[in-house]
């Protein structure tokens, strides 16, 4: 043990049923390995711990044989049953051991080994993160207002939802390529991993997080004879109370050692919890009886003033000019003196079932926001009491100044927010530039370059105005209008207004009109031609293109081809490509006919690059066979 | 939740629910027409118009032609509506292609109505006498709704301590005070009548829904007083072409529409005056708008003086005193209400704290006490924020948004906060022999419909307290 | 029961301004379609709007050739009887109103000369239209939703170029469209660019004798019905400049920064406002120093 090393007779199965061979196994905090103890037996095995999955062992004290069962990451299970449960137990904590380390130091990517790397959480997170960045950045020019954009997403809670559309849309990609074998994990994200630069290489390694578990829940045992109720604290447990109650933080840290023993301090805690949950009216009676008495205990049982400083110190925060997303997760009504002032006790006694309701609530929320703010402690700390307390008050500490500074930062923010505002504000008095009035000679000038254009579309052959021939005079002119005023006066309208026929002419007309128009692309800004789609074909269409997009930036990465790596690559992109194109055909031909034109224009240039790729490939293959031929030992 | 929807169908529900003899025989009136065309949602007015001077029929997919990928449902919805109050007769051809072609009738009506106008069964009659001003009319209403206004209290569930007022309402037929009782109030023996939770979400509804109510209860209600609805309807429409304020004599109208507009009188849409010879009625701006309310189109001001009169003469509570809101909410909470009806108090009590009551001003508070009070009445946040949004005094009405936006957030969270942790009681069951035991209990709850959290690493399962002693029985049999 | 609440204006409820040609030299001119014929169409669509619901509103600006003038409004025509069964009083009331502005604008033309293309005023009238519908903006929270329809047959002014510019601008900014139906022989650039620029319809009815259907069909659809309406759109307006020196369409060029006047070389002084340009960079820069160009004033 000493040595690292471990080695103990156990008989080696592939499954419980089996016989199992005898022989010796060795641990290492690397490997394992297996000797039969005949030499005969093909059963031999010598593995890296890198490979287990996890571990199993059967329980001491079952009336089964003490095995360990490790499973590799692909599934398989190899079984140790050993002679005894001491030896299981050497075994067991070895292997514990060994799977611990591993499972810290990254995995080195060995992709042709690991086929089916499952990214964790974590690191898909951060991938996807990339993949964010990737999009913001790239496309040059075009997307200026991206990284702006994403800059203010990132301030609110928006970002979750593009996240989560990226993901989506990875996940999508993910699926097509990776498991379909196109492309290897590695490759896929060998792209994105490009731009994230040096940041996410050395990635620091993944704290454990808070149980969410609220383990100050665990209930006092009692043993059901006599009345003694026992509570059992573990440092975890301690940690959590001194998180969650900083009045209890606070009071051990004065208290402990100086005024009382911990045993004397954590019986006195137990009591006052075992006071406060009792649900009969006279344990709560005397437990104000005892508070009374006992100051100690009466701490406990006061609600805690440091939550509600903390609490409103978070109110502080809160924007005066209203950021309600600032106040979203928190409640702070059931402060007495937060928000409007309550009529009366009479209209509503809320009943201690309700109080109960929202303390439970509020335990909730608080243990909820413990855990979110992770452990500042580590597990070596987590050994006795006093250190969990002093450990915990550092990082709070620490803590408690970043606060601040992000208060004053948040301050900082609001106030050149208002300052933005203000200025946006044409409240402001004028500014006194002096001003050279506009002396515009003759404004025809500017019709008339307008007019030229206008009049060139229209298809009129005349161009610009022609002057009314004046064949009448004004006062004629004036006279006729009049006259047919008052025809209309006497005779009223001309009834029927329009003929049927002209009518049904008219509306044909206008109707062809629209009909031809309608797929008269990019004329109009405010619509788009994939929004004149049905769905299914837009987001089909879109997703070939994303699909293609990321299969072309592989292809065309992969040129120059100088390992055989890169030409299976190749081929298998082209193989999907054409796939793609194949796929494409099809949906072109499965529209409807009045849809196929525009689907055909958009299909189109993804058709030519697809063609491009294609023919790059071809030409390849065509020089390589030459080459090969002149040298036959290709490298392929 | 409680259900909110009262009102699910409108009025042109009603009229297409007429027989088709029926209905023919109402586009015989060219207002009817009118009245029918502006109660059509856009699109199908805009189909009628453009077929206006066709002579053939048009087919369904000319129409279509028109209309993007995403007003299909719209245009569906405008057709079926068309073929449903049979203004569109449908036929399908050979290829499956239907056409469309107007009601004959219909058409012809409204082309006449562009042309020439339209002509009114009676003509005003000679001002001879002293008709009252339009100011008067409006005046006249004011004055029935204040009777109804005081008799309203008399409606309150006690706890809102308004008490000593119950005046019964001496002027109100029977008839309509039938439609309130049957939806909106309840009254048990010798109680006085109460506020149903319909009775109450009434008060706070948009004016719109309000009024839909009363009219069609009061048209459903037609046939139990032996009036044919058509009739009613057919008179309804016509009326509210009449000119405001002028005077029409009663000898032109027939037996059942003279019965109907006693009734009418009633409700405030026509006021009744007596000559020395012959009798007249004046319709009211309520009358004249009705046409309006048959729209689905969103409530509007000057409709709103008119429901108002209408509502009020129903002493059921309304909302508003004055053509205008009076409302005003402050950030803090406050409400200002300019105005000295103690019918306004009463709304504002259902959701507020009253402070003080000034002889022309109301103040209160929103509490998170008052409005829970008002959600155990079956009040949502979302009718309290739409009333108060409604009602807004003109000054602040103008500003957007009308009632500050913490008053509102506040509200709706409160609502949340009553619905934010809900507890169940329930039994934890734990340190099962056997996995299939587990699963076997586990499967049992579920047959249930009671397992609220399992945990089968541990074995650990959570089951509604209800099935409790089943799950004993169950767990027993087990071993 | 999510209502939207403080609904600013009501679904399809409309204000149509009609700007109505009565220029009398492009009436007595026109051979297709005569001015009683085009008002018997227009009075028709004027009632078919008020027809279509009860809070519509039309009101009618006459667009002469010296002046003009509010000729009709339905919300200040409170009876809607009609006038002895005859004629509806919105006819009789706006026929009125129009002969008194035809005489109106005669008087006023005889003091002034005649302009050399008799075009309408066209920007005073659009103007006086925005101001209405400004007017009707600030008259409260609910009020029907307004468009301007230019009922156009006299051909384009050029002296009232950046006036209507303006106009079209500010009814852009306002979001009120403005549609139009050209009944004269060429295309309106005016309106062209009027009805594209705030997203209303241009057509130029070829049928004139159902000019009613073509009012109908496409100018009486609602706002609101628009956005599931297709519309005839144009077959696409160029917006390639064309340069004040030479007037050749040009794809790139030099801009006066003072009055946007552009040219296709560089000046040393703009023809339209007199600005002095700057000294020219060297003609060597790359093609985008030419939008740079700014006089130096």
């Amino acid at each position: 043990m000493a040595s690292g090393q471990v080695s103990k007779r156990v008989k080696f199965k592939s499954s419980v049923k089996d016989p199992g061979t005898p022989g010796r196994l060795f641990l290492t905090l690397e490997r394992l390995m297996f000797k039969p103890n005949s030499p005969n037996s093909a059963t031999k095995l010598n593995m890296e711990f890198k490979f287990i999955k996890n571990h199993r062992y059967t329980k001491e004290g079952s009336n089964k044989a003490p095995m360990l069962n490790l499973t590799s990451s692909q599934g398989v299970s190899y079984i140790f049953e050993f002679e005894s449960y001491d030896d299981l137990q050497v075994c067991k904590e070895c292997v514990g051991k060994a799977l611990s380390k591993t499972g810290e130091t990254p995995k080195p990517v060995d992709t042709s080994e690991v086929p089916s790397e499952q990214p964790s959480t974590e690191e898909l997170l951060s991938r996807m993160n990339m993949l964010r960045e990737n999009r913001a950045w790239k496309d040059d020019g075009k997307r200026v207002q991206k990284p702006m954009l994403l800059y203010f997403l990132k301030k609110s809670k928006k970002v979750l939802d593009i996240s989560d559309f990226f993901l989506y849309e990875l996940q999508k990609l993910h699926k097509r390529f990776v498991r379909d074998g196109i492309l290897t994990e590695a490759e896929f994200w060998a792209t994105r991993k490009k731009l994230l630069g040096a940041n996410s290489s050395k990635k620091s390694k993944q704290r454990t997080g808070l149980k969410s578990v609220m383990l100050s829940d665990t209930k006092p045992s009692t043993d059901g004879r006599t009345n003694k109720v026992t509570f059992t604290l573990t440092p975890e447990i301690v940690r959590e109370i001194f998180a969650e109650k900083p009045a209890v933080h606070q009071a051990y840290m004065e208290l402990v050692p100086k005024k009382m023993s911990e045993r004397d301090f954590w019986s006195k805690y137990c009591r006052a919890e075992y006071l406060q949950h009792a649900k009969s009216a006279n344990a709560a009676a005397a437990a104000e009886a005892e508070a009374a008495e006992d100051e100690e205990l009466a701490l406990f049982l006061k609600p805690d003033n440091l939550l509600a400083k903390e609490t409103k110190r978070k109110i502080k925060c809160v924007d005066p000019t209203l950021d309600l997303e600032a106040d979203e997760g928190d409640d702070y009504t059931h402060l007495p003196d937060h928000g409007i002032v309550r009529d009366g006790s009479k209209e509503i006694t809320e009943s201690q079932r309700q109080l109960h309701i929202r303390t439970l609530s509020q335990e909730l929320n608080r243990h909820a926001a413990v855990v979110l703010q992770g452990t500042p402690i580590d597990e070596e700390q987590l050994k006795d009491t006093q250190t969990v307390a002093e450990a915990l008050n550092q990082s709070k500490h620490g803590q408690d100044t970043s606060n601040e500074e992000a208060d004053m930062n948040a301050n900082q923010d609001r106030l050149s927010r208002i300052s933005k505002m203000m200025e946006i504000d044409d409240l402001q008095a004028s500014s006194d530039l002096p001003l050279a009035p506009l002396s515009i000679k003759d404004p025809r000038d500017y019709f008339d370059s307008q007019q030229a254009s206008a009049l060139k579309t229209s298809r009129d052959t005349s161009i610009g105005t022609d002057p009314v021939k004046r064949n009448l005079s004004a006062g004629e002119s004036y006279a006729s209008l009049r006259d047919s005023i008052s025809l209309i006066k006497t005779t009223g309208l001309v009834d029927p207004i329009i003929t049927p026929e002209v009518a049904v002419k008219v509306l044909s007309v206008l109707t062809h009109n629209i009909s031809s128009t309608k797929y008269d692309l990019g004329k109009n800004p405010g619509l788009s031609v994939l929004d004149t789609l049905p769905n299914t074909i837009k987001e089909e269409l879109l997703y070939h293109w994303t699909s293609l997009q990321e299969l072309l930036r592989h292809y065309w990465s992969s040129y120059p081809i100088t390992t055989t790596y890169l030409y299976t690559k190749v081929s298998r992109l082209k193989d999907a490509m054409s796939k793609i194109d194949s796929q494409l055909q099809e949906l072109k031909e499965s529209v409807l006919s009045d849809l196929r034109h525009q689907v055909t224009l958009l299909i189109r240039p993804m058709q030519q690059a697809l063609e491009a790729a294609m023919q790059h490939y071809d030409a390849e293959m065509q020089k390589r066979s030459a080459r090969s031929a002149e040298r036959s030992n290709g490298y392929t | 939740m409680p259900q909110v929807r009262i009102i699910a169908k409108n009025f042109m529900d009603m009229v297409a629910s007429l027989p088709a003899m029926k209905l023919d025989r109402l586009y015989q009136n060219a207002f009817i027409c009118e009245a029918i065309l502006r109660s059509l949602p856009p699109l199908a007015k805009k189909y009628v118009v453009q077929m206006l001077f066709f002579d053939g029929p048009i087919s369904g997919k000319l129409l279509e032609e028109w209309v993007l990928a995403d007003g299909v449902t719209k245009h569906k919805v405008a057709i079926d509506r068309l073929i449903q109050l049979r203004i569109f007769t449908e036929a399908v051809d050979k290829k499956r292609e239907s056409s469309y072609k107007l009601n004959q009738t219909f058409q012809v009506n409204l082309q006449k109505h562009l042309t020439n106008g339209g002509v009114l069964p009676r003509e005003p009659m000679a001002s001879t006498v002293r008709l009252p001003s339009l100011e008067e009319l409006d005046t006249y209403a004011h004055e029935q709704w204040e009777v109804g206004s005081s008799s309203l209290c008399f409606h309150y569930p006690s706890h809102l301590h308004c008490s000593g007022q119950a005046e019964k309402p001496t002027n109100l037929s029977s008839s309509m005070m039938r439609i309130f009782q049957r939806g909106l109030l309840t009254q048990r023996d010798k109680d006085a009548p109460r506020l149903t939770e319909g009775g109450f979400q009434f008060l706070l509804m948009d004016t719109n829904a309000q009024l839909w109510y009363i009219i069609r209860d009061y048209i459903s209600n037609s046939e139990e007083r032996g009036t044919d609805p058509a009739d009613l309807i057919s008179f309804l429409l016509e009326l509210s072409f009449h000119v405001t304020g002028e005077a029409y004599n009663m000898n032109t109208l027939t037996e059942i529409q003279r019965n109907a507009i006693k009734e009418l009188a009633d409700l405030g849409l026509v006021k009744l005056q007596q000559g020395r010879k012959e009798s007249w009625f004046i319709p009211t701006k309520l009358a004249t708008n009705l046409s309006v309310s048959l729209t689905d189109s969103s409530s509007r001001k000057q409709f709103a003086s008119s429901l108002m009169i209408l509502v009020g003469m129903f002493f059921m509570v309304i909302v508003i005193m004055h053509a205008t809101g009076h409302v005003v909410v402050e950030t803090n909470f406050r409400i200002y209400a300019y105005s000295s009806s103690k019918l306004h108090c009463e709304i504002l009590r259902l959701f507020s704290k009253i402070e003080y009551q000034l002889p022309n001003l109301i103040v209160g508070a929103i509490t998170k006490e008052s409005l829970y009070t008002a959600f155990d009445n079956g009040i949502t946040a979302d009718q309290i924020i739409s009333f108060l949004q409604q009602n807004a005094h003109p000054r602040v009405a103008e500003r957007l948004p009308s009632v500050p936006e913490n008053v509102t957030d506040q509200i709706r969270l409160w609502e949340a906060d009553l619905n934010r942790v809900e507890m169940t009681s329930s039994h934890l069951y734990d340190e099962f022999p056997s996995r299939d035991t587990f699963e076997a209990a586990c499967d049992f709850a579920r047959e249930w419909n009671s397992l609220l959290w399992e945990d089968s690493k541990k074995m650990r399962l959570v089951v509604k307290a209800e099935i409790h002693m089943n799950m004993r029985e169950f767990l027993r049999g087990q071993k | 029961m999510t209502s939207v609440p403080s609904k600013r204006y009501s679904d399809d409820v409309s204000l149509v301004v009609v700007l109505l040609d009565t220029n009398p030299f492009f009436w007595t001119a026109s051979s297709s379609l005569s001015f009683s014929q085009f008002l018997s169409h227009v009075l028709a669509f004027v009632n078919s709007i008020l027809l279509l619901n009860q809070l519509n509103q039309v009101v009618v600006i006459a667009t002469g050739y010296n002046t003009c003038d509010y000729i009709y409004d339905s919300s200040m025509d409170a009876s809607q009887s009609s006038e002895k069964g005859r004629m509806p009083s919105v006819y009789s009331n706006l026929l009125q109103k129009l002969e008194e502005f035809m005489i109106k604008d005669e008087k006023l033309g005889k003091e002034q000369s005649q302009r050399a293309i008799a075009s309408s005023l066209l920007s005073g009238s659009l103007s006086m239209a925005l101001c209405y519908i400004q007017r009707v903006f600030r008259s409260g929270p609910l009020h029907p939703q307004p468009r301007i329809l230019c009922l156009q047959g006299s051909s384009d002014g050029p002296e009232q170029y950046v006036a209507v510019m303006n106009a079209i601008f500010s009814a852009q900014r306002s979001m009120v469209p403005i549609d139009s139906c050209y009944v004269g022989a060429n295309n309106s650039a005016f309106l062209q660019q009027a009805s594209y620029i705030t997203g209303g319809v241009y057509v130029k009815p070829q049928h004139l004798d159902g000019l009613f259907q073509y009012l109908t069909t496409v100018f009486a659809t609602d706002l609101h019905s628009r956005s599931f309406i297709r519309l005839p759109r144009p077959a696409g307006v160029d917006f390639r400049a064309s340069c004040f020196c030479h007037k050749t369409t040009i794809d790139m060029g030099y801009i006066c920064s003072v009055c946007l006047s552009i040219f296709c070389k560089h000046h040393k002084k703009c023809s339209t406002c007199g600005s002095v340009f700057g000294q020219a960079q060297s003609d060597t820069s790359s093609a985008s120093d030419h939008k740079r160009k700014a006089p130096e004033t």
